[in-house]
């Protein structure tokens, strides 16, 4: 089993990655924790541009930091305060044992199986240098429909959403 | 030099967080949170293998453009009925939104 030792970059994304999403699940307050779930969203950012898709990098950025993470803080401000974030996050009894071993089963699962594939998987190829641009023609010439559905789903989502928050006077 | 087992490995970790709170967690918006970590898990390993095994096209470029946007109308709707549930029930413990029971 020979793991590639990564970068330093790759191991400080990875990092500020995994400790960003626990914080987001663990810290007190609902307010540091989407905080935290940025910081996490900003580190696979990070992979992305690492990957060679800055385009997903700002999208990542927009949508996830811009748009989710705000709306979730709106949401827990604009709720009255002390009624959503104090609520105990604590498990009950063998929920919380059962509830890791499951996640930590997973994920050791399936690193480890990648870990044993890993001198057949490929470690480096050449530099892919694909422009920005050269996923616009992809995404209207190859795969239309899904572009259509998508905006159709979007926006009946937002209408959706609309009219479930909305209150009858 | 960075292999894309460590992208897997990184995805995977997240995706055992994100289990972690959807299984322990009893705040709807942690849940939220929770669904959010795990589409991210997906989005990294679509990116790392479009990038590693076919870096010659951009269709994981393209799933993940997909993904982020079903991850952005799923906040909103989830958002909204988390919302809808407090009013109703003026909590948004997991565990005691358990009127279908019946």
């Amino acid at each position: 089993m020979s793991l590639v030792p990564p970068d330093l970059i790759f191991v400080i994304l990875a990092a500020v990655t995994i400790i960003g999403s626990i914080l987001a699940l663990q810290a007190k307050e609902l307010i540091y924790g989407a905080v935290a779930l940025a910081i996490s969203f900003i580190g696979v950012a990070g992979f992305f541009v690492f990957l060679d898709a800055p385009y997903l990098a700002m999208l990542q950025i927009a949508i996830y930091v811009g748009a989710i993470v705000v709306l979730i803080l709106f949401t827990v401000m604009l709720v009255r305060r002390g009624s959503l974030d104090e609520m105990t996050d604590r498990a009950e009894g063998g929920e919380g044992t059962v509830g890791l071993w499951l996640a930590g089963l997973l994920a050791i699962g399936i690193a480890g199986v990648a870990a044993l594939a890993g001198p057949n998987l490929p470690t480096d190829t050449q530099p892919a240098s694909l422009p920005v641009s050269s996923l616009g023609p992809v995404l209207v010439t190859q795969y239309p429909v899904p572009l259509i559905i998508l905006a159709l789903l979007l926006s009946s989502a937002l209408l959706g959403a609309l009219i479930l928050a909305k209150v009858d006077k | 030099m960075v292999a894309l087992v460590n992208y897997i490995i990184v995805s995977a970790a997240l995706l055992g967080i994100g289990v972690y709170g959807l299984t322990v967690k009893r705040n709807a918006i942690r849940i939220l949170f929770a669904i959010e970590i795990i589409v991210n898990a997906a989005n990294l390993n679509f990116a790392a293998f479009t990038r590693y095994m076919n870096p010659a096209q951009v269709t994981g470029q393209v799933i993940v453009f997909y993904s982020i946007a079903a991850a952005a109308m799923e906040a909103a709707v989830g958002l909204a009925l988390i919302l809808v549930a407090f009013r109703l029930n003026s909590t948004i413990d997991v565990r005691k939104l358990d009127k279908l029971k019946g």
